[in-house]
């Protein structure tokens, strides 16, 4: 154990002890812990294993910004052991090691593979011979990746939600600049979210203070309504909304103003062996000692580019870890360096880290004078590496933001230059992040944000200036910080640019060699900064290695683009509740209850049989069958111009439709190709009620909306689609059936074909069209859908004396077909013409005025189609694919077959296909390729069955 | 010949698309106005504290819908005789509520500006009661439900779980969502997920009326 005595501060609860298991063995930490200080306090030192050449990783920046102690929790894989919480009885794992974190097989590929695993190595080798790619591929996902899902889940293994949040003002950054913008936008009256990544409020204050008042802050935040999120990990900006990722929420922050406090991230050095378990970032020595009363090390090497590194050695050597030397890459170390001589501790200026050496973990650092020579190098027995490269503001939110950033050459880093509207900057990433600056900056920012959507009073106001001045103060006495080099020590072993990827400094002057000599080439080519760290640690040092391999500077190698999701998250999180928009009829429960194959049609659920669709086919020929059509688009269209308007949407004419009358009609776009079709009924002088496909319901429903929005025609629209309900009943008992259950005079003579009535069935008011899809006598009968299931159940009680049948969606295909009935969009696609379709009779040219496709349909009209859509059989039982190629005599294709079934009644195999207009006649023979296969049919113009049309009349 | 055959007045039960679902949640059925109305669940004092602690969620497809088409006048939404009448846009306007509260022709129709069509199973609707009514709707819905932007009395049409719909706000912790009768069992499931998660659970009109009162 390495627990430090009890000190203010810390988050442990010693009295609460938790257990937990990690890789099957029992581990104890206590309350407050997280994964990473328990088992770090147990002894542990490897965490995990490296992506490419599987070396062990420890705890490095101990604030989930690294990937070096990602594990699986309960299964989940994908956690940071440093900021996740403790819970009794978690079950914690290892990722990515086989067959064991302390025995990783997969090791050899750092022994004896790192000259022969350059970058793009996969690209190069695996290629050759292409046949082999399938094996190659299973090989290499088996040993990529990090962490696995079980491959088959039934019910998702984790619940993930979205919440909408609409908000005044979006704080991202929950640290003192971050803290106090949110608090002076809400004492403004504004509604403000914070979120925090972290586990808790207090940023670097959690570090250098153990987060010595910030409890009182953020009560008085949440006093004032300020909602805060902590875990909560901003992922991206679009367009104003930020998805905010906490546990098994994405929250969609839709804020008007956005303030970003979301600091700067402490940035390694780069120095052989600098991926050793041991070495690492001073916040996270600090952290563990600090919150977690974890002992980092016994004897600590300090390598440190600014006072952070200082500030630490201070902080490890008062609990007790012997500093054996600190290294301050400056000429001038801060005042800090003065405190440190006091306590007996050597400060070596313009010195660096150039070798971490050790099995296991660190064992000895060896420091050498920046640029110096061997022989000045001092080689010093440690456990622990405590390196401080500077910090890097963190700036990728407000990229994808639109702000722009410039290299700083006097800090070493790319600061922000340049905010977007509606965003503002606060405290390290804005270049304001020292003790005195951090504040003011917030409180600037919070009150700009305020103002902005209007909040605010004069006090406020004059605020401003005084904050702007303050600022100006507090920048102007900024401590210095050293450049560091791009890599030191490189010749002696491994320099990590990239811990995620195990890119290393000679990948990146590989790749430059190779010609990728951009940053955005590198990064597609070694894969750095692609990781589940997003670049936080590996960006700078990746731009300063471009710089020093291809001789510019690091302002001229620039960034690369900053893109969303700033943290890796998991793809559940992103998907959202797995629940399918599904629409359903009316009767859809019947549909069940009887034991209906439902499939999807469109963005419905509908029935696509009951068991048997030959029988049911059948049926509709022999006594009668009763198909739900609820889905069929119905637009109503009323006004004293309908008439007028409905000539001016379709090619044929409806102004002269007498009430009570039905008229087929044709939906064509401006260039004359088919939309859409349907019935329109003539109810009365003004109203027409319009029937879609089902499928084409919303589409001419806007169609119609967008053509009317532009007319100063008198007519309104309403869409009935889903408010009516609809089924037809066919079949040559058809007439009788409807007739038990109605009140109107259904006989031929009184409701002839083609004719709409209005009455009663069954008790419901309805609408009776007397039309016929399916070939056999036929109602199509309408009415308000909450009566869907009483219409469906009195037709089928009433019919049951006469065999009536459900029938579902493939009997009316087989049905519809054996008329040679066009299905849009399954018959026709978006270059159809009514000429190709062989409904030429639909277009009348002849009727006033201009309406929609005229004068292509004018130019149509002239010419010969290339290809017709006409009828076939086959000569031998095969039912061709639909999609079958028509060839030539050539084999070459000349048109396509649409559909195709075997049709019980006539005993044979008919479909519908587009052929070159010239064979286009009763008889001819055409050859259809059917995946490999030549097939012979023979064409027909007119339908199979009841061509004439004397059983629809009847 | 006109629009008769959209009238509901059936002496056959009106069913709302979601009368499964709540039946298999434990709903306790009875026949107002000619609809099948889920009173309650079998728990009514329950149903009754969930909408003062959570959310219930009640299927209320029943209310009665008129669409206004014309110079319907309304500057914005009003509460008219216990029905609300809300504008859509500038020549269409929704009339809701319950049977008897509804508007008789010489209402809609003042010197036949307005016309009216009865669209009652056009829209199916959940009524959200409770202090999480809100974030219920919140998983499913992008809409601004703050009461700064969307006050009681107002409606808010737009995008509904990845549907078209409307969201009514009747009270401070209580929304009507209006939506296809095509998506009603859709909408259950998302709505009864939503909201069990929060604690929420389905409550009748006997616990609708109670917080009424
Ligand atoms: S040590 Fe946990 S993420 Fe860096």
């Amino acid at each position: 154990m390495s627990r430090l005595p009890e000190h203010p501060g810390e988050r442990i609860d010693r009295q609460k002890v938790i257990r937990f298991s990690f890789d099957g063995k029992t581990v104890e930490g206590f309350e407050g812990d997280t994964v990473g200080s328990a088992l770090y306090a147990a002894g542990r030192r490897t965490f995990s294993r490296s992506f490419k050449y599987h070396r062990r990783r420890g705890l490095m920046c101990c604030s989930g910004q690294c990937p070096n102690c990602i594990v699986a929790v309960d299964g989940a894989p994908g956690a940071r052991a440093c900021t996740e919480p403790l819970r009794e009885g978690m079950r914690v794992e290892h990722l990515n090691a086989r067959p064991g974190l302390e025995f990783d097989a997969m090791r050899a590929t750092d022994l004896v593979g790192g000259p022969f695993t350059p970058p793009g190595f996969y690209y190069k080798t695996f290629i050759r011979p292409r046949r082999l790619w399938p094996l190659y591929e299973k090989v290499l996902r088996h040993a990529a990746g990090l962490g696995r899902l079980p491959r088959q889940q039934p019910e998702r293994m984790w619940r993930t939600e979205y919440r909408r949040r609409h908000a005044d003002v979006l704080v991202v950054g929950g640290g003192v600049a971050g803290l106090e913008a949110a608090r002076a936008a809400s004492r403004l009256g504004a509604d403000v979210v914070l979120a925090e990544e972290g586990p808790e409020l207090g940023g670097r204050r959690l570090v250098d203070e153990a987060g010595e008042g910030i409890a009182a802050l953020a009560q008085d935040l949440r006093a004032g309504g300020v909602e805060v999120l902590t875990r909560a990990s901003a992922l991206g900006y679009f367009d104003g909304i930020v998805p905010v990722w906490q546990g098994d929420t994405l929250h969609q922050v839709r804020a008007r103003r956005h303030v970003f406090a979301t600091g700067g991230i402490e940035q390694p050095l780069l120095f052989a062996g600098n991926d050793l378990p041991g070495v690492m970032l001073s916040d996270g020595a600090r952290r563990l000692a600090s919150l977690y009363s974890v002992k980092p090390g016994s004897r600590a090497v300090v390598v440190t580019t600014s006072d952070r590194g200082l500030h630490a050695a201070l902080a490890l050597h008062e609990v007790g870890v012997e500093i054996a030397a600190v290294a301050d890459l400056r000429q001038l170390s801060g005042a800090p360096a003065q405190d440190l001589g006091e306590r007996g501790i050597r400060v070596l200026p313009r010195h660096t880290v150039v070798e971490a050496r050790g099995g296991k973990a660190v064992a000895q650092a060896v420091l050498a004078p920046v640029g110096g020579e061997e022989a000045d190098e001092r080689p010093l027995d440690c456990d622990l590496l405590v390196v401080s490269g500077g910090s890097a503001p963190a700036t990728s939110l407000l990229l994808q933001a639109g702000a722009r950033t410039a290299y700083d050459a006097a800090r070493g880093g790319f600061a922000l230059s340049e905010l977007p509207d509606g965003v503002q900057a606060a405290g390290e990433v804005a270049g304001a992040g020292e003790p005195d600056s951090v504040a003011p900056s917030g409180e600037l920012a919070g009150l700009e944000a305020a103002h902005a959507v209007g909040l605010g009073d004069e006090r406020s106001g004059a605020r401003v200036p005084e904050l702007r001045e303050a600022l100006a103060v507090a920048r102007a006495g900024r401590p210095a910080v050293a450049v560091p080099p791009p890599a030191s020590g490189a010749r002696r072993g491994k320099c990590f640019a990239c811990l995620c990827e195990d890119v290393t400094s000679k990948d990146i002057a590989y790749s430059v060699k190779e010609g990728y000599d951009s940053i955005e080439l590198c990064k597609r080519y070694t894969t750095v900064t692609m990781g589940p760290c997003q670049g936080r640690m590996c960006q700078l040092p990746s731009i300063a290695l471009m710089a020093q391999e291809t001789s510019q500077s690091l302002a001229d190698v620039g960034t690369t683009t900053a893109r969303p999701p700033w943290r890796s998250v998991p793809m559940g999180v992103l998907a959202g509740r797995p629940i399918d928009p599904a629409k359903r009829s009316a009767i859809h429960g019947r549909h069940r209850d009887l034991g209906a194959n439902v499939k999807w049609a469109g963005d419905w659920r509908r029935p696509y049989d009951y068991g048997d669709p030959q029988a049911e086919a059948l049926a509709v020929h022999h006594g009668a069958g009763l198909i739900d059509v609820s889905t069929l688009g119905k637009l109503l269209v009323r006004g004293a111009e309908a008439g007028a308007f409905l000539d001016r949407v379709y090619p044929n004419r409806f102004s002269d439709l007498r009430p009570r009358r039905i008229r087929y009609g044709v939906v064509s776009s401006d260039a004359g190709r088919i939309l859409d079709d349907g019935t329109i009924c003539r109810l009365d002088q003004e109203t027409f009620y319009v029937t879609t496909t089902s499928s084409g319901a919303g589409a001419i429903e806007e169609w119609f909306s967008w053509w009317l929005a532009d007319s100063d025609l008198e007519v309104r629209l309403t869409d009935l689609t889903q408010g009516v309900g609809a089924v037809n009943l066919a079949g040559p008992r058809a007439r009788e059936i409807i007739s038990a259950v109605t009140d109107v005079d259904c006989s031929n003579e009184a409701f002839p074909y083609l004719d709409a009535r209005q009455g009663r069935l069954a008790g419901v008011r309805c609408l009776i069209l007397r039309i016929g899809f399916v070939g056999e006598v036929g109602y199509e009968i309408h009415f308000p859908a909450a009566y869907g299931e009483h219409v469906w159940d009195a037709l089928l009680e009433a019919g049951r004396p006469y065999g009536i049948r459900p029938f579902g969606l493939e009997p009316q295909r087989i049905l519809r077909l054996q008329k040679l009935h066009v299905l849009v969009g399954q018959d026709t696609d978006s270059e159809s013409t009514p000429f190709g379709a062989a409904m030429p009779w639909i277009v009348k040219l002849d009727k006033d005025g201009d309406f929609i496709g005229r004068s292509a349909l004018e130019h149509y009209a002239r010419e010969t189609p290339a290809t017709s859509l006409v009828g076939f059989t086959m000569s031998d039982g095969h039912v061709p694919s639909e999609g079958a190629v028509v060839v030539d005599e050539r084999g070459t294709p000349a048109g396509q077959v649409t559909s195709s079934r075997y049709s019980p009644v006539l005993g044979r195999v008919i479909g519908m296909a587009w052929v070159p207009s010239a064979l286009a006649r009763d008889g001819v023979s055409i050859t259809i390729s059917d995946e490999g296969q030549k097939l012979t049919a023979e064409l027909r113009t007119r339908p199979f069955y009841d061509p004439d049309g004397e059983v629809l009349r009847s | 010949m006109s629009l008769e055959f959209l009238t509901l007045d059936a002496p056959a039960v009106a069913r709302s698309p979601m009368e499964r679902q709540a039946r298999a949640a434990g709903a306790r059925f009875e026949v107002r106005d000619g609809w099948n109305v889920a009173v309650d669940y079998g728990a009514p004092e329950r149903e009754r504290e969930i909408c003062r602690t959570a959310a219930g969620w009640a299927d209320v497809s029943h209310l009665a819908k008129l669409e206004l088409q014309g110079d319907h006048g309304l500057a914005g939404v009003t509460r008219r005789g216990g029905a609300w009448w809300c504008p859509v846009s500038d020549r269409r306007a929704l009339v809701l509520g319950a049977r008897g509260s509804m508007p008789g022709p010489d209402e809609t129709e003042p010197e036949a500006r307005v016309h009216v069509v009865e669209v009652t199973s056009n829209f199916a609707a959940l009524t959200l009661i409770g202090p999480l009514a809100r974030e219920v709707v919140a998983r499913f819905c992008a809409l601004d439900l703050r009461p700064q932007a969307t006050p009681v009395g107002s409606l808010r049409p737009g995008s509904v779980a990845r549907q078209p719909g409307m969201v009514l706000r009747e009270g401070e912790h209580r929304f009507m969502l209006l939506f296809g009768w095509a998506i009603g069992e859709y909408m259950w499931t998302v709505v009864q997920d939503a909201a069990t998660h929060l604690g929420g659970g389905p409550v009748g009109q006997s616990a609708l009326e109670g917080a009424d009162a």
